[in-house]
């Protein structure tokens, strides 16, 4: 399936995520699990990467640590140029409302919110302010999702499929540096993954999205530009560029 | 983020109405304790100064109106004010005094009051001579017929009350009163034999003579009210009157109202505690509500850290929603207070004023206690790990 590299062109210069020996140790009771052993890996701005590996493997605990949600015991952390480590608790939140979109398998939606409410909120969020947002963006990426009828629709309203695409559409609305999601189709059907996949890779092309996801599926991982493998907290192989057909 | 609010309200309308209904209680409570004070207090104030009569002659110490014997000033006092003191050879102790030339009547007045149940309501009935009481007042008889001087048989068990008293009142056989209808005082039975306009003082008068043979005897009132002469300076025969009968406490009848309202009973602490409760209502109804919320809506605060708001954002959001259903359960208490009033109107003798000082300290405090009850589960939440909150289940 993997073809060799058609050159799209990534500017490997311009590096989004880049960590550097990320260990990560959870202490529970007195046992210490070590989650990540010394994790080192770059993202380019414009790469689709895939995570894959086992369950347990440390992958939710790299997406948390990369999304500045989790602080790595030791290591090094840069994310769009800007050094993480040294951050505090309130810095970390401040780079993650500026350049992280964030999709879960969960979806993780507001449930009293309508579709349109969950991505205001989040553009007022983005924005510190009660303004309308951008509404020509939000409309452009509404369109990519095909959720322009599902504006004025709950959550509860609404299929899987499309209680995702409102998360990735909530994800991209404020045009982050970086969109991490975790296991985003471990919760849908085959004909949902599928149509998620495409929108994910869609966001990619069009508009040059940088996306790390994670994923078990073999299928989805092949939609990426790259596939990362790991086992027991540590890169297995960082793979190897190819492009989707 | 009010739509977030909003629609948290929204989503859990029960609880949003249990809130609402804890902060109206604090706001009733305050409003109405606060109203009632007012409304007995102006109405008594209100009644005291309701005389023609300027000034007001009161024994001498610390002013008073609670007192167990009632009656402590000699009510000879009435007469010496307007017709002098005339030298008595059989008494060389007594000094001659001429008549104090500006007064047109004075009347000597037995006035007790009974603290009623619960320190708020009081009973107060005066002891009057009729024939003085009407020249320093514009009393006016509208039913029956005057108080009788209590001197005899016939009339020592009689009793004039006002208009208000008569319409609000039942007499001992449990029907309205009427004139000869008998009513309870100072757990006697008298007979009603008038009613009298304008209100004025106690609502009940009963003879000065019956009141000084339930109090022993003595020929004594608790104060003198003096009718002046057309346009004489009140200032000025204060002063001559101080002049001639010195040590006894002589004011215009016009500063009454300020000094009844000054520590009337303990209701200035009653109040304290009746506010502080309130908030203490407000506050913890609010932190269980709010505490509830965050807890059941663990995983959203998880999301909005992941969407990167701010520790004060999160704190701002829910203080938001506390604070609108503090608004409303001020709202709700405002006009559950209207129809608390209006009840206790017309069932009770009480009088309630929705005054508003009341109504700012009753909305302010069940404002205050939301907000500040919501600042720890706010608190709470802000502090929460995301990657624990967006777990939870
Ligand atoms: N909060 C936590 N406390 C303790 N151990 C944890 C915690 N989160 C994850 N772990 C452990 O760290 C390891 C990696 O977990 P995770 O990153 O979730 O793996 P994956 O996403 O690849 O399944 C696992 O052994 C898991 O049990
Ligand atoms: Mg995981």
């Amino acid at each position: 399936m993997k073809r060799p590299v058609q050159p799209k062109f990534f500017n490997y210069m311009s590096t989004i995520l880049e960590t550097v020996d990320l260990k990560m140790t959870y202490r529970v009771g007195k046992v210490d699990v070590h989650a990540l052993r010394g994790v080192t890996l770059n993202v380019a701005r414009g790469e689709y990467i895939a995570i894959m590996g086992p369950s347990g493997c440390g992958k939710s605990t790299l997406l948390h640590i990369a999304g500045g949600m989790l602080t790595p015991t030791s290591g090094r952390l840069i994310i769009d140029g800007e050094d993480v480590t040294a951050m505090s608790d309130a810095q970390r939140t401040e780079l993650r409302r500026r350049k992280i979109g964030f999709v879960f398998q969960r979806f993780n939606l507001f449930p009293t919110l309508s579709a349109e409410g969950n991505l205001k909120l989040a553009e007022r969020i983005y924005a510190r302010a009660k303004n309308g947002g951008n509404p020509e963006g939000r409309r452009r990426i509404l369109k990519l999702l095909k959720l322009e009828d599902k504006l004025h629709h709950k959550p509860l309203e609404l299929s899987g499929g499309e209680q995702q695409r409102v998360a990735i559409a909530r994800a991209v609305v404020n045009r982050p540096a970086l969109v991490l999601a975790d296991e985003p189709t471990g919760n849908l059907d085959s004909e949902n993954s599928k149509v998620v996949l495409d929108m994910l890779r869609g966001l990619n092309n069009e508009f040059g999205q940088t996306i790390v996801m994670i994923t078990h599926n073999p299928e989805a991982a092949a939609r990426a530009d790259r596939v990362v493998e790991m086992r027991d907290g540590l890169i297995l192989s960082a793979g190897v560029p190819h492009t989707d057909s | 983020m009010d739509s977030l609010s909003v629609a948290n309200l929204k989503q859990r309308p029960l609880r949003t109405a249990v809130s609402m209904a804890g902060v109206s209680l604090g706001v009733v409570l305050v409003v109405l304790m606060g109203g009632l004070t007012r409304g007995m207090t102006r109405d008594a104030a209100g009644r005291q100064s309701n005389v023609d009569a300027e000034i007001r002659f009161l024994p001498g110490g610390e002013i008073s109106i609670t007192t167990s014997n009632p009656l402590m000033l000699s009510a000879r006092y009435a007469g010496a004010i307007v017709n002098g003191v005339k030298p008595a050879p059989e008494n060389p102790g007594v000094e001659p005094k001429p008549p104090v030339a500006a007064v047109a009547a004075a009347t000597p007045v037995g006035q007790y009051v009974q603290t009623g149940a619960g320190a708020i309501g009081f009973e107060m009935v005066d002891g009057i001579d009729y024939a003085s009481f009407k020249d320093v007042t514009s009393i006016k008889i509208v039913q029956g017929r005057p108080l009788g001087s209590g001197g005899d048989e016939q009339t020592a068990h009689e009793a004039i009350v006002d208009r208000f008293y008569a319409e609000k009142n039942l007499g001992l056989d449990n029907k309205p009163i009427r004139i000869g209808s008998k009513i309870k005082v100072l757990d006697q039975p008298f007979t009603v034999a008038g009613v009298y306009e304008p209100p004025m003082l106690a609502r009940v008068k009963i003879p000065l003579k019956t009141m000084q043979e339930l109090f022993g005897g003595a020929d004594n009132c608790s104060f003198v009210m003096v009718k002046l002469k057309d346009r004489e300076p009140v200032d000025r025969v204060i002063e001559t009157i101080n002049d001639y009968y010195p040590g006894n406490n002589v004011i215009p009848t016009s500063e009454i109202p300020a000094l009844y309202s000054q520590g009337l009973f303990a209701v200035d602490v009653l109040l304290d505690v009746v506010v502080g409760l309130s908030a203490v209502i407000s506050g913890l109804v609010i932190l269980l509500a709010m505490f509830t919320t965050i807890t059941e809506r663990t995983r959203e605060i998880g999301i909005l850290k992941s969407l990167g708001a701010s520790k004060r954002l999160i704190v701002t959001i829910i203080e938001r929603e506390a604070a609108l259903i503090s608004a409303m359960g001020v709202v709700l208490g405002f006009v559950l207070s209207a129809i608390g009033r209006y009840s206790i109107q017309s069932s009770t003798r009480l009088i309630v004023d929705l005054d508003i000082k009341w109504l700012l300290i009753g909305g302010l405090i069940g404002m205050a206690g939301g907000v500040i009850g919501a600042f720890y589960p706010a608190i709470r939440a802000a502090n929460l790990d995301p990657v624990e909150a967006l777990s939870y289940e």
